[in-house]
C-alpha cells in the first residue's frame, strides 16, 4: 500500500475493519459520485471550509509556515495546495467560473486518481493550524483537512491507525483497548511505582461514585507514559482531592476529530457525559492530550445532544492556578536538566494554553530555556492529527516532518551534554518525538509536565 | 464602438457586479459557523477582537510577521490602490480642488492632487510589478501559482500602465477632470453624452474603463473576493471566548498538607 501512483500513504483499513466503524465502503465505480454527494453537503454547511475554496489569493505566505512543507519540499504539502486538490474539484462543480473558464481557473474533474491524492495529502497534514496564523485573512487549512478526511471517511478510505482507535473506543472505551481489569492492574501498578520511587502513598479511583472531580486520561499514559499518570495521581493526592478516572472513558483522545466529527466523535462525547452523570461529579479534568482537548474545549458545546453541566478544564488550568496560588511545594532541584518546552498547536493555537505551561514548568525544572518560535507560533512536531504511521515510507515522512522541530530543539542547546528534557505535555506529540529525538539525535528525553510536576513535589 | 464601451457597457458591469456579489455573499451566508475554531490567544471582548481585525485590515499583520518580503509589496500596492481609488472619487467630484478645503489655493490644490495621483500611480504600478516578479521568480511562490492569478496581475497592470501614461503625457494623451465629471454625471443620471463628448474621443480613457470595466465583471468570480472573504473569515476565527474559573471542588491543600494525605500512615504531620 504505501505508495499508489506514486503517492505515499499509510496503509488503509481493510473493508471489515472500516464494518467495524460502521461504513460499508462505497464501491470505486460510484465513489467519484457520491464524494461529489458529500462534497456538496459539506459545502453548504461549513463557512470555514467554502472561505478557504473561495477566498485565497495564492499568495504563498502559508508555505513557509507549514513544517510539512519545509520538510519535504513536497509542493503539495504548501497549504494552499493542499485546499487546492479539493479546490479544483470544488471549483469545477460548484462555480460558475470553474464550470465556464475550466482548466484556466484550476478547474479539475474528480476522477479516482485524485481521491488518492485526497488520501495521500490529507494524512501528510498535522492539522495544526500554523497556516491559518499566518495566512493575511486567517484561511484555515486545517478545516479542509478536516473535510477531505471526513469524505474519505464516509468512501472506505481510512489508515488502520484511526479506524482501528475508532473501534477500539467504542468496544473498550479508550483507544488502547484497554479492559477495566488491565486498567486497575495497571493503576496499582503505578501506585507501587509511586510508593516505592516516591514514598509515598497514591490511590488510583477508578469509577469511584460521589467524587468531585472526574480525570480524562489518555490511555496512551497506561502503557507509554507511565510518569504522567503517576504524576496526576500525586497531584491529586497532594492537594487533597476528591477524584476519580472513569473506566469507561479513560480516553482524553478523541480520534473523532480527526477523521470522523460525526459519530466517532460524538460517540466520546456521550459516553463523557454519561460517565459523569452517573459518578456524580463536580468537575471534568482533562489530562495531556492536544487534540483531545481541544475536541473536549471546542467542539463539545456543539457536539453534546443534551445540557453540559459540569465545568471542563484541563489539567494545566489547575496546576497553574495551585503553583501561582503558591500552595504547591515544589523542589525544582529533583529536575536538574536542561529543559525546553514544545508548546502543543492544539494548545497553543486551538485552545489559548500556554502561559499555563511555562508558569509550571518554570516552577518545576531549574533550567527552562523557551525554543523559538515558542507559543502560538511554535511549530508542530509532525505527529499532529497522529500521523504516526510505522510503514516505512510514512515514517521516513514523520522524520522529514519533525526536522523544524529538531532544528528548534538543537537552537535551545538543551541537548548539549546529552541530559537534556523536551517536556512535550500531549500524548501524540510524545508518541512522535520518542523515537525522533533519536532519529535527530537530540540528547533530550521527552517528558510530559505533569510527570516533573509530580517529581518536583515535596511532600513534607 | 467608444459608444458602446462608454454608454451601454456601464450598466451591463454594474447588474454583472452586483449581482455576482450578492449571489457569491449569499452563498457564505448559506453555510454556517458548526463549531468554535476561534484562533487562540482569544481576544477576551469584541474590542480586542475588532482590533485584530483593524490590524489586520490596515497594516496586514499577519503578513507582516510571517513574509516580511512579500507584506512590502502587497501593503505598498494595496496603499496606492487605495489611494487611487480615493482618488479618483474625490479628484473627479472636486476637479482637483479638493486641497482648497484644507486651505490650499485653487491651483495648488491642482497641482497636489497631480503629484498625487501621479506618485501614487507609479508605486502601485511598482507593487504590481513586484508581485508579478515574485510569482516568477521565487520558488514557493510559482508552485502555487496558477495561469489566472498570472492574468489578474496583468489585467491590473494594464489598467494601472494605461493610467499613467494618460496621467504622465496628459496633454496629448490622457484627459483633464472636468469632461470625466461631465461623463460620470450624465452616466448616473441614466443620460447618453453627446455623439462628439471628448470622452469619446479619447482612445486611452475608452479603453482604461473597458479593462477597469472588465476587472469589476470577474471580481465576484475571482480571487478579488478576498476583499469581503477577509470579514467573513475573521468573523469565524477571532471571537470572544472566555475561560471557566481556575480551582477545583472542594480541595483545601494547606489542610491536605496539613494531614498528611499521601504520607505513608503514621507519617504525618498531625
Ligand atoms: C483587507 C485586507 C486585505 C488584505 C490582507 C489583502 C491581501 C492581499 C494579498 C496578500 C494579495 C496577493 C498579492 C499577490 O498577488 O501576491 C492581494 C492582492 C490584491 N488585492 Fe488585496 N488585500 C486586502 C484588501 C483588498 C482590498 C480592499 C482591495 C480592493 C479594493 C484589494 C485588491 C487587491 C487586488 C486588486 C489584488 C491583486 C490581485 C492579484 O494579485 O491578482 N485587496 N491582496
Ligand atoms: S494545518 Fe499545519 S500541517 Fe496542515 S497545512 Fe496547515 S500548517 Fe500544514
Ligand atoms: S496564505 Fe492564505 S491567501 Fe495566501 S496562499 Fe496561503 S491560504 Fe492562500
Amino acid at each position: 500500500m504505501p505508495e499508489v501512483n506514486g503517492l505515499k500513504m499509510p496503509a488503509k483499513a481493510s473493508e471489515k475493519e472500516m464494518k467495524n466503524i460502521h461504513i460499508d465502503p462505497v464501491p470505486d465505480d460510484q465513489k467519484v459520485e457520491v464524494a461529489l454527494q458529500h462534497l456538496d453537503e459539506m459545502r453548504k454547511k461549513f463557512r470555514s471550509f467554502v472561505m478557504a475554496m473561495e477566498s485565497c489569493v495564492k499568495c504563498g505566505a502559508c508555505a513557509e509556515n507549514c513544517h510539512t512543507y519545509l520538510g519535504t519540499k513536497d509542493p503539495n504539502n504548501i497549504p494552499t495546495n493542499r485546499a487546492e486538490l479539493i479546490r479544483k474539484i470544488y471549483k469545477r462543480y460548484f462555480t460558475l467560473e470553474g464550470r465556464w473558464f475550466g482548466k484556466l481557473v484550476g478547474a479539475e474533474d474528480l476522477t479516482l486518481d485524485v481521491l488518492e491524492q485526497w488520501y495521500s495529502y490529507f494524512y501528510q497534514c498535522n492539522e495544526c493550524r500554523r497556516c491559518a496564523m499566518s495566512c493575511p485573512f486567517g484561511i484555515d487549512t486545517c478545516e479542509v483537512t478536516f473535510v477531505g478526511r471526513q469524505i474519505l471517511h464516509w468512501l472506505g478510505m481510512v489508515p488502520k491507525l484511526h479506524a482501528n482507535v475508532g473501534a477500539a473506543m467504542e468496544k473498550a472505551g479508550n483507544h488502547t483497548g484497554l479492559p477495566k481489569p488491565s486498567l486497575i492492574d495497571t493503576l496499582e501498578f503505578l501506585s507501587e511505582e509511586i510508593q516505592e520511587e516516591f514514598g509515598v502513598e497514591v490511590n488510583f479511583p477508578v469509577d469511584k461514585p460521589d467524587s468531585d472531580i472526574l480525570y480524562i486520561p489518555s490511555s496512551a499514559d497506561f502503557l507509554l507514559n507511565p510518569y504522567t499518570l503517576m504524576g496526576a495521581g500525586m497531584f491529586f493526592t497532594y492537594i487533597g482531592a476528591n477524584w476519580t478516572i472513569p473506566s469507561t472513558v479513560a480516553e482524553a483522545g478523541n480520534f473523532g476529530l480527526l477523521f470522523d466529527q460525526r459519530f466517532t466523535q460524538r460517540h466520546n462525547v456521550t459516553r463523557l457525559l454519561d460517565a459523569s452523570q452517573k459518578l456524580g461529579i463536580k468537575k471534568i479534568v482533562w489530562g495531556e492530550c492536544g487534540h483531545g482537548w481541544r475536541a473536549a474545549k471546542m467542539y463539545i458545546p456543539t457536539l453534546a445532544d443534551r445540557p453540559v453541566k459540569w465545568p471542563i478544564v484541563h489539567l494545566h488550568d489547575e496546576t497553574s492556578y495551585y503553583v501561582n496560588t503558591n500552595q504547591l511545594k515544589l523542589d525544582p532541584g529533583k529536575n536538574n536538566h536542561p529543559t525546553t518546552l514544545h508548546d502543543p498547536c492544539n494548545y497553543g493555537r486551538a485552545c489559548g494554553m500556554t502561559k499555563q505551561l511555562r508558569d509550571v514548568l518554570s516552577a518545576c525544572v531549574t533550567d527552562f530555556r523557551e525554543m523559538t518560535p515558542n507559543q502560538e507560533k511554535n511549530f508542530c512536531c509532525g505527529g499532529g492529527s497522529a500521523i504516526l504511521f510505522d510503514d516505512p515510507e510514512m515514517y521516513d515522512l514523520r522524520i522529514k516532518f519533525s526536522a523544524k522541530k529538531a532544528e528548534q530543539v538543537r537552537a535551545t542547546g538543551v541537548g548539549a551534554n546529552g541530559d537534556g528534557y523536551l517536556c512535550a505535555p500531549c500524548s501524540i506529540c510524545k508518541a512522535q518525538l520518542y523515537p525522533m529525538v533519536e532519529e535527530h539525535k537530540l540528547g533530550v528525553e521527552v517528558k510530559g509536565l505533569i510527570d516533573l510536576l509530580g517529581k518536583a513535589l515535596v511532600w513534607k | 464602438m467608444s459608444y458602446f464601451i462608454l454608454q451601454i457597457l456601464p450598466y451591463l458591469t454594474m447588474v454583472i457586479f452586483t449581482f455576482g456579489l450578492l449571489y457569491r455573499l449569499g452563498r457564505w451566508a448559506g453555510s454556517r459557523i458548526v463549531h468554535n475554531i476561534t484562533l487562540s490567544p482569544f481576544p477576551q471582548s469584541n474590542t480586542q477582537a475588532l482590533g485584530i481585525l483593524g490590524a489586520e485590515l490596515i497594516f496586514f499583520r499577519s503578513l507582516f510577521n510571517f513574509d516580511r518580503p512579500l507584506w512590502i509589496g502587497a501593503w505598498l500596492m494595496h496603499i496606492a490602490l487605495f489611494s487611487v481609488i480615493g482618488g479618483h472619487v474625490v479628484g473627479i467630484y472636486f476637479l482637483g480642488r479638493q486641497f482648497v478645503y484644507l486651505g490650499m489655493s485653487a491651483s495648488l490644490s491642482e497641482n497636489m492632487s497631480a503629484v498625487l495621483g501621479t506618485s501614487m500611480g507609479l508605486l502601485m504600478l511598482a507593487g504590481l510589478l513586484y508581485l508579478l516578479i515574485r510569482r516568477f521568480t521565487i520558488a514557493k511562490v510559482k508552485e502555487v501559482t496558477g495561469p489566472s492569478d498570472y492574468l489578474h496581475l496583468v489585467l491590473l497592470l494594464t489598467i494601472v500602465v494605461i493610467g499613467n501614461i494618460m496621467r504622465l503625457w496628459e496633454h496629448d494623451l490622457g484627459i483633464s477632470y472636468a469632461p470625466v465629471k461631465d461623463y460620470v454625471t450624465h452616466l448616473v443620471m441614466l443620460q447618453p453624452v453627446p455623439m462628439n463628448h471628448e470622452v469619446l474621443t479619447k482612445p486611452l480613457f475608452v479603453l482604461h474603463l473597458l479593462f477597469v470595466q472588465i476587472l469589476l465583471m470577474i471580481f465576484p468570480f475571482s480571487k478579488l473576493m478576498h476583499v469581503f472573504g477577509m470579514f467573513a473569515e475573521r468573523w469565524i476565527i477571532n471571537r470572544v471566548y472566555k475561560e471557566p474559573a481556575p480551582g477545583l471542588p472542594n480541595v483545601d491543600v494547606a489542610a491536605a498538607r496539613a494531614a498528611g494525605a499521601g504520607l505513608p500512615s503514621g507519617d504525618g504531620a498531625a
